[in-house]
């Protein structure tokens, strides 16, 4: 007979259960292959499309990591649903039980989504790079045109593929943060994919003033975020790579940060 | 012990009515019933208008200021083009003018380096009658083009086919406009002995005396920018877009046109300007337009290429540049505020999908199955509620939002004559308003049927959002064919309904998505969203019916 303790689990413990519930789901496979297979797909699809003597000035690496816009929404339901759909199902309340320590339980749900959304996300960006290093020769980017082929031994281009990863998970944390606080899986979808895809259809078309376009894209998650893919002009950007990343991480820390103090202060 | 039978329990009751009107009442009180949708339904409406009022606030006209030198305002205040290079002579009353066009040559005009020669397809080269000189007065023409056969054309928006084919020295075009009253007619013919109506056009207010003549023009073209290892043209500038691609460039041209058989004939002679058949005075109606554009700030510019015309024996020979036509920015300031009412979207699809993704969370579904077993129609109904619901909040939040977002962008320095402020009655702000409600209703449908197929919240709002929202932002990413492409199958193609610019075939500004503009017409945009929500409904039905509850 164990004793029982009365602390509660430990955070080891509480990963354990916490990769149990997330692996033991139907649903975490399909949104996984969902991810993989938009995000490669798409990618191949952009860099079919695009002609060389037509559009030579592309970045090519930013052009096939296209599919990270589309993939993003299957991290952001994958890490949604991390957790109000323990809330949905009242299952939010045996969880506690076992682990009351919250933050405890927040921190082993944010380790184990991220360690999975890192895997997945490292092949979709790996299918995005193969295809755009395989597609784009044909498409007329090639050696004469002044277009390399796309390496991950090249500088700017491991950064953008790595940071694409990298970008992948902080949209799960940020997720998962927003959805802590809410509660509710529908709310929290709709506010996290509103905040990241009305951003760039504001900014694009030129007709705000130009403080206030910068700003919204020095800001807005999907914005300053993506700007860790560009290879490019990247004087040009409103923001640098990593400072772009560094915003995406501070907007996915602050939703943690709400989403934790809530899930203290409040009843489950 | 008893023997007799045992009768089985009947309930006094009558069962219950599951006819279509009770499912449509059902469905109704549940929607009005759960607190957070009413609530949310009405945040959807006044955040939508919220929204588009505050990106009103925030947009910018002054750095587009100076963008529009050349513009002229037309006969209802709205903004022209009307540049070109002008032979004539006075015409008055009634009377005829005729004219051969035996070649219309193209060319880049400063082309520095480049070969010069480039095909210009909307270049004109036709004869004219113009209410008077004045930039922006009535007329009706009739032309060649190098690229759209013979045009009559009348008053700016106004453009009918004659003849096909382009003009060489092989197959003259001849041109007849004939003035009677107010009315103009024109003909076309390739003989000069067979001629064919094109068309006529009414020209109200057509004063006594009016101009008639030669004309040439030549709109700028729209090119690729330069790629860097090729030779540009001077001044021009490298497009780019958001993914860092090149976009297109205008490139200033010129055309150079020979006319024959010149004959200008009147019922009486002019009172003022000599005789019918006098001296034809040649002349630049308004500005040769291109220098703007190729120009960047802090260029060298090239001077305008200048326009004129030679007379000699019966050849008059002309070169011109400009366009007469209404003058389409590629800027769409309303278009973008527009894009505001994407927040109350994401309310209708959240609640749309939650509208029966929640009964099967709760098991509901069971219950509104057990009332009314026939599932299509319980899901037709919920379609007809939610999409009234929506339908209605869309409305009143755009008719709000819509003259409080003109008046602003106005004040923020949009000019109205080229940006112009559509009133709640005119056929583009019903467009504009109207549209936006039945988006946003027929995306409530979609995400309606994308709940009913999925079942999961998160994942029906995902999907619907992501195959609503991502188009658009691809369509500026993408290179033009490919985005034109994403944008007319996709159902964002609606979106086209919120455009604040109008885009006519005969203008040479291509419709680029990267502008704001949508390759198909907007209610052809509305119809494929409304394609893709049917589509979505019966597979729902179809799923409904051969899966359990």
């Amino acid at each position: 007979m164990n004793a029982l303790r009365a602390e509660g689990a430990t955070l080891r413990e509480a990963l354990h259960a916490e990769w149990t519930k997330l692996r033991t789901v139907p649903s975490t496979g399909w949104l996984l292959l969902t991810l993989i297979a938009l995000t490669a797909g798409a990618s191949a699809l952009a860099t079919a499309v695009v002609k060389c003597p037509a559009s030579c000035g592309e970045d090519t690496t930013k052009l096939s990591l296209t599919g990270i816009l589309l993939g993003q929404a299957a991290v952001a339901v994958l890490a949604v649903l991390v957790m109000s759909s323990e809330y949905s199902s009242g299952m939010i309340r045996v969880t506690l039980t076992a682990v009351p320590r919250r933050a405890t339980a927040l921190a082993a749900k944010a380790i184990i989504l991220t360690g999975v959304v890192l895997a997945a996300g490292a092949v979709s960006v790996l299918g995005s790079v193969l295809a755009g290093r395989y597609i784009l020769p044909g498409n007329g980017f090639t050696k004469v045109n002044g277009a390399l082929a796309l390496s991950l031994g090249d500088g700017p281009t491991l950064r953008a593929a790595a940071g694409s990863v990298l970008y992948l998970a902080l949209i799960g944390l940020f997720s998962l943060g927003l959805a802590t606080a809410l509660r509710d899986s529908g709310a929290s979808i709709a506010v996290m994919l509103g905040l990241l895809y009305i951003v760039p259809l504001l900014t694009d078309l030129g007709t705000l003033d130009p403080r206030w376009e910068r700003r919204l894209q020095q800001w807005g998650p999907m914005t300053a975020g993506l700007a860790i893919q560009a290879t490019k002009n990247l004087k040009k950007l409103p923001i640098g790579p990593w400072q772009g990343l560094g915003v995406l991480a501070a907007w996915a820390a602050a939703a943690l940060l709400a989403g934790g103090l809530l899930l203290r202060l409040r009843d489950a | 012990m008893s023997t007799g039978t045992i009768t089985p329990y009947r309930s006094g009751q009558r069962p219950g009515r599951d006819d279509f009107p009770h499912l449509l009442r059902a469905e109704w009180t549940k929607f009005r019933t759960v607190r957070g949708w009413v609530l949310a339904m009405v945040a959807a409406a006044v955040l939508t208008a919220l929204a588009v009022v505050a990106l009103a606030g925030v947009s910018s006209g002054s750095q587009n200021a100076g963008a529009h030198p050349t513009v002229a305002i037309g006969l209802g205040g709205e903004a022209v083009t009307d540049d070109f290079y002008f032979v004539h002579q006075s015409l008055d009353g009634n009377g005829s003018i005729t004219a051969r066009v035996a070649s219309l040559d193209t060319e880049l005009a400063n082309a520095g380096p480049l070969p010069p020669h480039i095909a210009v397809p909307w270049a004109k080269a036709g004869i004219i009658i113009k209410a008077s000189t004045r930039p922006g007065s009535a007329y009706a023409a009739v032309m060649a083009t190098p690229a759209h056969g013979v045009r009559m054309q009348y008053d700016y928006t106004h453009d009918a086919a004659g003849l096909p084919g382009a003009v060489s020295a092989a197959s003259p075009r001849w041109l007849r406009l004939t003035r009677s009253g107010d009315t103009i007619t024109g003909y076309d013919s390739a003989d000069g002995t067979h001629w064919a109506e094109i068309g006529t056009a009414s020209l109200a207010g057509l004063p006594p005396t009016v101009q008639a003549g030669l004309f040439v023009t030549s709109p700028q073209l729209l090119a690729p920018a330069c790629p860097p290892a090729a030779i540009c043209p001077p001044g021009s500038p490298p497009g780019q877009s958001f993914a860092g691609n090149s976009s297109l460039v205008s490139y200033a041209t010129q055309a150079t046109a020979a006319f024959g058989h010149v004959s200008l004939r009147g019922e009486r002679p002019a009172k003022r300007d000599g005789e019918v058949g006098g001296a034809w005075r040649g002349g630049q109606i308004g500005f040769p337009t291109g220098i703007a554009f190729i120009c960047g700030p802090g260029q060298k510019c090239p001077g305008p290429p200048a326009g004129g015309f030679k007379k000699s024996g019966g050849t008059f020979t002309l070169a011109g540049n400009g366009d007469i036509a209404p003058y389409v920015t590629d800027v769409d300031p309303l278009g973008t505020v527009l894009k505001g009412s994407l927040v109350g979207l994401l309310a209708v699809i959240a609640l749309g999908a939650l509208f029966i993704t929640a009964e099967y969370r709760r098991g509901l579904i069971r219950t509104t199955f057990a009332a009314s077993p026939r599932r299509g129609r319980v899901l037709a109904a919920k379609a007809i509620v939610i999409g009234l619901v929506t339908f209605a909040a869309g409305l009143a939040g755009a008719a709000v939002a819509l003259p409080i977002a003109e008046n602003k962008l106005h004040s923020g320095g949009w000019a109205s004559s080229v940006y112009p402020v559509w009133s709640l009655t005119s056929s583009r702000g019903l467009q504009i308003v109207v549209g936006t409600a039945g988006l946003l209703a027929v995306t409530a449908i979609l995400a309606l049927s994308a709940g009913a197929v999925l079942r999961r919240t998160a994942g029906a709002i995902a999907a619907v959002i992501v195959l609503l929202i991502v188009p658009l932002i691809l369509g500026a990413i993408l290179p033009q064919g490919p985005a034109d492409w994403v944008l007319r199958v996709t159902p964002a193609a609606a979106f086209g309904l919120q455009q604040g610019t109008t885009h006519y075939s005969q203008v040479t500004n291509v419709c680029q998505p990267i502008n704001g503009c949508f390759p198909l017409a907007p209610w052809e945009g509305f119809a494929v969203l409304c394609v893709w929500a049917a589509a979505a409904l019966g597979i729902a039905v179809f799923l409904l019916r051969r899966r359990d509850a």
